[in-house]
């Protein structure tokens, strides 16, 4: 896909948008509208983005800064999930977005879109793991809203406002992000839990209790032969120190038979059951209509793809 | 330090974080903030600053409606001496407008031993007769609530048990104080025995008067130094080496003797040795760990312990009582929630403003019915009375008691037993 | 029209609507002393209806409010200058709890710590607990998006809550939900945090938390306090992630020891850790060994380790009541909060010690070190006007240092009035324009708690809405 646009700084980028959103609409439909590109995966969600050319965010793209004591990292929105797992595993840390979906995606994206995984209830949804954000709103403002450090109310709260906007706000260029440490001890099982009600609800009662694993996810016999699991199965993460995971891998054994697998397989199942992504019934109440017309009254950034009037 | 001083460095002391609200009775009650012990403290310096009028209503009314039960000292992590700022505020206050009618009348009597002996006479004639009862169930709210608390300190008649002792743990008096001898006689003489029977060597302290707290409270400070100076040469002359008190509401006046004749350098240093001397009755029986008999036979009683705030708050006492209805046999204790919190006795505020006693009171109520308890104890005379009158006008089954009586009745158990 | 007073008397009664100036007097500040300014007028609605009707009425007068919970904010957020306090400590009912759901719905005014007791039968408490939590309302925490001790693990008000119903300031009634899990933007995220500027709750519902099996609390004491801000940033580094992870200092120490919350912390150390480890109780003790490794390894002079309910609570009491304690040491107390990233801790606090000299005033500190957010406080006596101007200035200084090091001005107190002055340096004029977007989103008239967390000036349009200067 060619990029019309692939602005190099923060700045030629709000040139660009203030450009357009103070150039008047055109009668014949001319194409002002810009549509966002990371890594570009997720264009046509649902709703096709409307008379846009293509702006490609390129030029974001790294670890800008990355103090491992601090846990925190800045990066660029068009660095890879890849990029930014590899930065962190160096450190022993990572950043638990793991959202469904390949490694190949941006970190912008996820955060754009509020994508979450298999593990966000135990280790963090992306609203929770963003501490900070640079972006361009469709006014052409440049905001820096939050900011590297884990604890932060200064201000309104610029950055839960973009997140999962599906840059319909704001392009976010740069983000700063929370890390933890990798689980000392992280074990990856298949359990072949019989589907009687019976064990489904010790596998919820488990899932609830003291011992919980990071995850669970369902998986089907198709998929379950891509990670080389026997049959349909329950993929359990467990993570902690060597007791804990020890104590939950015993609790995990009286509930099926348990098939020990590389963590490497939560990338291909990521991958395999990530949903497509589809944006129907988005909310347009008065409120997020109010949102949309504050930040990008003249429809400037991806213009239709929330099925949003204009 | 003088007491303008010692007003403006306590007033100072509050750093206004506001902790002190959820313990306030008033102001969960009435919610408003200058019902609370943060604003009430604001309102006190804008009177001692001279920035409102002491006869400004909107700023009298709420210093008048503290119950003075000083539960916010105990959630104060700075250390606010609220007590001690309130008497003195309410005494300036004294000065400047009258105290209220109700209040002067039952202050006048409480001081005048003439008035208040036929006074307590004629209660317990009310009471013995059946007239406090009848009259708290056929009267409406504001006035039936007198006679139900009257009703409340009926006992059945105790058994009686002769305590041995040997008197090793020292002399003791008993302030026998004004409303327990006049209306808990019987708790009294329970106290007396129980005393004997954990090795305390009783003697009289004839000429003791009420011990002021009621005045001291509403602004009289004059009449409460009269009083306590009268209890302390009383005491003197008795030679106990402790002066027991088994009236919460009286402990703390007689404990901050030293304090309300600071500035009488006559009367100084005895009224501090006098105060040193004063222990609640749970504090001097619960050193003592009575043991008694575990009874197997016969039910056990479900009992609640409700904190008097000037036990809890104000003495700081807490684990004692809990001690003493512990060794009482007959006794299961059972857990009250929001033991600690006022039941909105506050000495005379249940007569003077019945309406804010009655709403602190209701949550008191529910949790004591909640609790399942048979019985609620609380060692002060007041409490006791408000808890108790509110029990009969609900038709609850609970009765109040003092914990003292129920260890008495262990010990009467006992006694019959051998 | 009705005049606003008896209107609004005629909405919730007498009773809880003040006029009078004396009346008015206990709500001029919250619980930032130094910062005072009175309402002009005091309502406090005691049913849901009520709120709402309260809200319309003073949107059709057109006149600007400042909610108000239990004044225990240290910002100045709840100021009311001239206009009218809306008080909603009266809402104060749990409206439905669900230990099957491990939810639990509220009124606005609901006090923190009794919502946890009503947890507490059900084996759950809500996990948010700032220090003021005895006192402090479950609706204020959502203005403030407060945090707490065990926010290192447990996160802060934002992870909490799950939906809230919102009265905007023109009276609409709207529910906003967990923005990020539906189709739809995160205008809940967006509310949280937002001091009283974007609306006023009349419920939430929030997560309940289960209970750790076990709880293990560690005081380790230290003979320099960078000695206890380096062992902070091991355990963070280390991987260990504690529920909470607490620093004072000798003068807090002192402080704490003097009131009636003597915790029994050493008073001869330089600094103490208070680190809490909780969860299952499998691999718990290794947690706690790790974390007592660390801290000798930092230099630690002793390790203290509470298991039972009891000690644990001493010692939590008095790290809790620490900025009460403090009020015994002078008449005032400025209580700051600013957050630094973890790496900077120590040579933060010695630039913070270097200032409290330059000045001359004694610096106390008590914070959550995990987070890396300070509580610089200090004890002084404004009576004395050449102490107060000190005392400003050093704040003035230690906040410029926290910006930069890359900090912020606020973690979990929120900017208030108090705030202000220092918004400009944190932030572009972009994006303080931007956030008064955003407070449009949901007031754009304008009237909720005016003159709050962004300058005025700052928002460009702004200029031409008199009701933004808080005017009638």
């Amino acid at each position: 896909m060619s990029a019309d646009h692939r602005p190099a700084t923060v700045e030629a980028l709000a040139a660009l948008v203030r450009a357009r959103a103070g150039a008047p609409a055109s009668a014949s439909g001319a194409r002002r509208g810009l549509r966002i590109a990371g890594a570009a995966t997720w264009m046509d969600a649902g709703h096709p983005v409307r008379e846009a050319e293509h702006l490609s965010l390129g030029a974001f793209r790294g670890i800008e800064a990355y103090t491992p004591a601090d846990l925190t990292i800045s990066v660029g929105a068009a660095t890879t999930l890849a990029e930014l797992d590899a930065a962190t595993a160096a450190h022993g840390q990572w950043c638990p977005l793991l959202p469904w979906g390949d490694d190949h995606g941006t970190v912008g994206a996820t955060i754009a879109t509020a994508t979450t995984g298999p593990f966000a209830e135990r280790l963090g949804r992306p609203r929770q793991l963003v501490l900070g954000v640079e972006c361009v709103d469709g006014t052409g403002r440049i905001v820096r809203a939050g900011g590297r450090v884990v604890k932060n109310v200064a201000g309104f709260d610029l950055t839960r406002a973009v997140t999962g906007a599906w840059g319909t706000l704001a392009v976010i260029t740069r983000l700063h992000l929370r890390l933890r440490a990798r689980p000392a001890v992280d074990v990856t099982l298949a359990v072949a839990c019989p589907a009687t009600e019976a064990a489904t609800s010790r596998l919820a009662a488990f899932t609830r209790g003291p011992l919980a694993p990071l995850g669970v996810v369902a998986v089907e016999a198709a998929d379950a032969a891509a990670i080389g699991a026997p049959g349909a199965t329950h993929l359990v993460r467990l993570g902690g120190n060597a007791a804990l995971v020890r104590e939950a891998r015993t609790a995990v054994g009286s509930l099926g038979a348990v098939t020990e697998l590389e963590a490497a397989a939560w990338s291909t199942i990521r991958a395999r059951l990530a949903p497509a992504p589809r944006l129907t019934g988005w909310r347009w109440d008065a409120l997020a209509s109010r949102l949309r017309d504050r930040f990008d009254p003249a429809r400037i950034l991806n213009p239709g793809l929330l099925g949003d009037p204009t | 330090m003088n007491r303008d001083q010692e007003l403006r460095e306590g007033l100072d002391a509050c750093v206004h974080c506001g902790f002190c609200l959820p313990a306030c009775p008033t102001y969960l009650a009435l919610e408003d903030e200058n019902d609370s012990p943060r604003g009430r403290v604001l309102l006190m310096a804008a009177l001692a600053d001279g920035t409102v009028r002491a006869d400004d209503r909107d700023i009298t009314a709420h210093l008048d409606a503290c119950l003075g039960c000083r539960g916010c000292e105990t959630a104060c992590p700075s250390g606010v001496p609220y007590g001690l700022l309130l008497e003195e505020t309410r005494a300036r206050l004294a000065k400047a407008r009258p105290v209220p009618f109700v209040a002067r009348l039952v202050l006048a009597v409480f001081a005048r031993e003439w008035l208040l002996r036929p006074a307590l006479a004629f209660a317990r004639l009310a009471r013995g007769s059946g007239l406090a009862a009848l009259l708290a169930r056929v009267l409406p709210a504001g006035f039936g609530m007198p006679f139900a608390m009257l009703a409340s300190t009926a006992r059945p008649a105790a058994r009686v048990w002769t305590p041995e002792g040997d008197g090793a743990r020292g002399t003791t008096a008993l302030l026998t104080g004004c409303v327990m001898e006049g209306l808990f006689a019987s708790v009294n003489r329970a106290t007396e025995r129980v005393l004997i029977a954990t090795g305390h060597a009783l003697r009289d302290a004839p000429g003791q008067r009420c011990c002021g707290a009621l005045h001291a409270h509403a602004g009289d400070r004059a009449t409460a130094q009269v009083l306590a100076r009268d209890n302390i040469a009383a005491f003197e002359r008795s030679g106990a080496d402790t002066i027991v008190v088994n009236s919460a509401g009286c402990g703390a006046m007689c404990k901050e003797y030293g304090h309300l004749l600071a500035d009488d350098p006559a009367w100084s240093a005895r009224a501090a040795a006098f105060a040193a001397k004063v222990r609640d009755a749970h504090e001097v029986l619960a050193a003592a760990a009575p043991v008694l008999p575990a009874t197997a036979d016969g039910p056990r009683v479900r009992v609640a312990y409700d904190a008097p705030c000037h036990l809890q708050h104000a003495q700081r006492v807490v684990q004692p009582p809990l001690a003493v209805l512990r060794a009482a046999p007959q006794v299961a204790l059972v857990p009250l929630a929001d033991s600690d919190q006022c039941c909105g006795s506050a000495g005379i505020y249940n007569l003077v403003m019945p309406d804010v006693s009655s709403r602190v009171l209701a949550p008191k109520l529910a949790r004591i019915a909640e609790s399942g308890a048979q019985v609620v104890a609380t060692g002060n005379p007041g409490c006791l009375m408000q808890i108790g009158g509110g029990l009969v006008r609900s038709g609850s089954g609970v009765s109040a008691r003092h914990p003292v009586e129920l260890l008495d009745e262990g010990y009467a158990r006992g006694a019959g037993r051998d | 029209m009705t005049p606003l007073g008896p209107e609004l008397r005629r909405i919730v009664g007498d009773a809880h609507v003040l006029e009078r100036a004396s009346q008015l007097l206990a709500y001029r500040s919250d619980a930032l002393p130094g910062l005072r300014r009175a309402p002009a007028l005091a309502v406090f609605p005691g049913a849901r209806d009520e709120l709402i009707a309260v809200v319309r009425a003073l949107a059709a007068h057109g006149a600007p409010f400042v909610a108000r919970g239990a004044g225990t904010g240290l910002s100045g957020g709840a100021l009311a200058d001239g206009v009218t306090l809306l008080g909603l400590h009266r809402l104060k009912r749990i409206l439905a709890l669900d230990p099957e759901a491990r939810t639990a719905t509220v009124e606005p005014g609901v006090v923190n710590a009794l919502l946890t007791r009503a947890a507490a039968p059900h084996g759950l408490h809500y996990a948010p607990d700032p220090s003021s939590q005895a006192a402090c309302t479950i609706g204020g925490n959502v203005a403030e998006n407060a945090g707490g001790p065990h926010c290192l693990k447990y996160g802060v008000t934002l992870d909490h809550v799950l939906r809230a119903t919102v009265v905007l300031p023109d009276g609409e009634v709207v529910i906003l939900d967990r923005g990020d899990e539906a189709p739809g933007y995160d205008l809940l995220g967006a509310f949280i945090g937002s001091e009283g500027c974007f609306g006023v709750v009349a419920d939430v519902t929030v997560r309940l938390t289960p209970d750790p099996e076990r709880v293990i609390t560690l005081l380790a004491d230290f003979t320099t306090v960078r000695a206890a801000a380096d062992a902070t940033s091991r355990i963070i580094a280390a991987g260990i992630l504690p529920a909470a992870l607490e620093l004072m200092d000798r003068p807090t120490i002192e402080a704490v020891e003097s009131s009636i919350y003597a915790a029994g912390y050493p008073r001869d150390a330089a600094a103490v850790l208070l680190v809490e480890v909780d969860g299952a109780a499998a691999g718990l003790d290794d947690d706690a060994a790790a974390v007592e490794a660390l801290c000798r390894a930092a230099g630690a002079r002793g390790v203290r380790t509470a298991t039972d309910p009891a000690e644990r609570a001493r010692l939590w009491q008095g790290r809790k009541k620490a900025f009460g304690a403090m009020g015994r040491v002078a008449p005032h107390l400025v209580v700051q909060d600013a957050v630094v990233p973890r790496t900077r801790l120590a040579e933060l606090l010695d630039t913070i010690a270097a200032i409290g000299a330059r000045h001359r005033v004694r610096i106390c500190n008590v914070f959550h070190a995990g987070d890396g957010n300070l509580h610089p406080n200090i004890p002084y006596d404004a009576h004395d006007a050449d102490e107060a101007a000190r005392v400003h200035a050093a704040m003035g200084e230690v906040m410029a240092a926290c910006i930069a090091a890359g900090g912020t001005i606020t973690g979990e107190h929120g900017v208030g009035l108090d705030k202000l002055p220092y918004m400009e340096r944190l932030f572009t004029a972009d994006t303080l324009d931007a956030m008064c977007a955003l407070r449009d989103v949901f007031d754009p008239a304008r009237r909720a708690n005016p003159g709050k967390v962004v300058p005025v000036h700052s928002c460009r349009e702004w200029h031409a809405a008199p009701a933004a200067r808080g005017l009638p």
